[in-house]
């Protein structure tokens, strides 16, 4: 397992309590995060990522519990290995695609390693998920939302981080574009056997993945 | 070279704290601009003052003490040093030569003003101001061209007027009545140019000095200030050279052979009962000077550090107001692995950054500045002031300001650290 959680919860301080089901993601699995908006989903990767602290229950990442980790390690974990993919904009607007494509690679000397020539493998990840070169040479103003998706995604990707977490990632794109994107990612995660755990509303995306969660406030 | 990718954090905080910057640069512009001008303001205004000051100290060495006329002290010393002003009275040269006799006395050099030639002052001396002036501390007057003169229709000029009006030994020139440009030439006696002096960087440079006798000739047959008889058609070799010494000069430098009784000796001349005179130390009268402007000077200081302290808040302000529209931004890093305590790394590189531009901007105004100073101030006293790119104790003043724009960027730098620390994805 990469990946396990156990008995955790989290206390918005009003009242509110979400008790999340435990986790157990094995590497190259894809899991899709479902529940009602509002229900915590983004609660829950946030504690994933390391981003929010664990108040009860445990996490678990590579044999690393979050919970004996310090702030600035649990930055260190999610910079190592896990890619982050958000909802919507993705990227940083002053930077290139390029230059936001190999940003993470600055805060992770594990994910630069693992990589020869990052020019080369950016645009390769970028040939796989069907963006033509010029685009990374682009402002993400210049870019259409989709094409700024698969930046991120290859942002997220590059580096072979062994976790992707990626938020609503489909929820900006039309239904075709949905489709070919997430062939896309799901070839790309597969070829680095990386587990991916996607938050979503959209049903369509259900059938690209091992395992369905479903998650709600009590 | 840096390869894609290779960058350490630190190198990536640096590379997107000026593509941030770049993205942003009409109101960075500003801010540097603000504060390079506050910046120049205050080393210009520093550099100007010392030079000025320094200026004025020494282009008068050696002279213990000027005598003149009974009155202001710093007006005497403005008028017979630096040539500001205009003279009012003169002494006797009877009364000098009873205070050249007295034995603390070592030597005395009498100087009569009030002449020009083409906007430069005439000095009308003995040839021992060659001897006895010096300049910079201990540095003697030394001829590049010529020598004194020795003669009535011999002329001596500084370096500046002989370059700017393009003189050289043997030049014929003609002397001006009074300071004024359009004033009555002395059209009927010229002076020959015997030597040309090494440039000082003192009021002398812009002198034109005459001997005594030459400037009494030339004013023979004046009356209350017009010509009334030329000197044309007179035979100037049979006008006895004693009959030629002035009978009053504006001013005496004089030299003591002791300096312990400088202040003694200065008391007794204004006590002298024959008549109104005073002596006046220039470095005391300078002082007087520095300390009448002292109160402005501190005054434009403070209000020099004030507009830096603006320009200061000025750029915290663009900081904190830019940092809602870069929440995103600061999310995007933050997942990406940067902490908290590195994003407000990045406001303060961000801040370092537009100082260290600011600091070059200002060197570079700065120069431009003097430059234009050093001119205007070669021009109206005759001193020329040492440009140099960054003094120490300016590099230090300098390194204050950068410090102080840190420490009110912990402000912004604060906020995205405590807006950071739980940013992650959204509900």
């Amino acid at each position: 397992m990469i990946l396990e959680t156990n008995a955790l919860s989290y206390d918005y301080g009003s009242g509110e309590k979400i008790q999340f089901p435990d986790l157990k993601v094995a590497a190259g699995e894809k899991i899709a995060l479902v529940g009602a908006s509002g229900s915590g989903k983004s609660t829950f990767l946030n504690l994933l990522s390391g981003v929010l602290p664990i108040q009860a229950g445990s996490i678990r990442l590579l044999g690393q519990f979050y919970n004996d980790l310090s702030p600035i390690q649990l930055d260190k974990i999610r910079a190592d290995h896990i890619g982050i993919i958000f909802q919507s904009l993705n990227l940083i607007p002053y930077l290139t695609g390029f230059e936001n494509a190999v940003l993470g690679l600055g805060f992770s000397k594990i994910r630069r390693a693992k990589i020869d020539d990052v020019t080369f493998e950016t645009a390769s990840l970028g040939h796989q998920l069907g963006l033509m070169s010029d685009v990374l040479k682009k402002r993400p103003n210049k870019l259409s939302i989709g094409q700024q998706q698969r930046v991120a995604v290859i942002r997220a990707l590059l580096g072979s981080p062994e976790l992707i977490l990626a938020d609503e990632p489909t929820s900006a794109l039309d239904p075709s574009a949905t489709k070919e994107f997430m062939s896309e990612l799901n070839s790309s995660v597969e070829a680095s056997a990386q587990a991916i755990i996607v938050v979503s509303h959209n049903p369509e995306i259900i059938p690209w993945f091992d395992r369905v969660i479903r998650i709600g406030r009590e | 070279m840096v390869r894609p990718g290779d960058q350490d954090w630190a190198g990536i905080m640096v590379r997107l704290a000026l593509a941030s910057m770049r993205s942003r640069l009409i109101p960075v512009g500003l801010v540097v601009v603000a504060l390079s001008a506050s910046m120049a303001l205050l080393l210009s205004f520093d550099r100007i003052q010392q030079a000025t000051k320094s200026g004025f100290n020494q282009s008068l060495s050696g002279v213990d003490l000027v005598l003149g006329p009974r009155g202001s002290g710093l007006e005497l010393v403005l008028y017979t040093v630096f040539h500001l002003g205009k003279p009012t009275n003169n002494i006797t040269t009877a009364t000098v030569s009873d205070i050249a006799s007295d034995p603390m006395v070592e030597w005395s050099v009498p100087v009569a003003l009030g002449d020009s030639h083409r906007g430069f002052r005439v000095i009308s001396t003995t040839k021992a101001y060659f001897d006895r002036i010096k300049f910079a501390g201990d540095k003697p007057l030394v001829f590049a061209h010529g020598n004194a003169f020795s003669d009535l229709n011999e002329v001596v000029l500084g370096s500046d007027v002989a370059e700017s009006l393009g003189y050289t030994l043997g030049t014929t020139i003609f002397v001006t009545h009074g300071s004024e440009m359009l004033g009555e030439l002395h059209d009927d006696f010229s002076f020959n140019v015997a030597g040309i002096l090494a440039p000082t960087g003192t009021p002398t440079d812009r002198a034109v000095l005459v001997s005594l006798e030459g400037y009494e000739l030339i004013h023979l047959g004046w009356k209350n200030g017009s010509k009334a008889i030329s000197l044309k058609g007179l035979d100037i070799d049979a006008i006895p050279r004693d009959r030629l010494y002035p009978k009053t000069v504006t001013a005496v430098y004089l030299g003591l052979k002791s300096k312990l009784g400088i202040f003694k000796f200065a008391r007794k001349i204004n006590d002298y009962s024959e008549e109104a005179i005073s002596a006046v130390i220039p470095g005391v009268a300078l002082a007087q000077l520095w300390s009448m402007i002292g109160t402005v000077d501190s005054a434009f200081k403070l209000l020099n550090w004030l507009i830096i302290g603006i320009s200061i808040i000025g750029m915290v302000t663009m900081m904190m107001t830019g940092l809602d529209g870069r929440t995103r931004e600061m999310t995007i890093l933050r997942a990406l692995g940067a902490s908290p305590p590195k994003l407000a790394c990045l406001v303060l590189v961000e801040t370092l950054m537009i100082s260290v531009i600011a600091i070059f901007s200002a060197v570079i105004l700065v120069r431009v500045l003097t430059l234009g100073a050093a001119d205007l101030l070669g021009e109206w006293a005759g001193i020329r002031i040492q440009l140099t790119w960054l003094a120490g104790n300016e590099l230090v003043t300098l390194m204050i300001i950068v410090l102080a724009g840190l420490v009110a960027s912990l402000i912004p730098a604060g906020m995205v650290y405590r807006r950071s620390l739980h940013k992650g994805f959204a509900d």
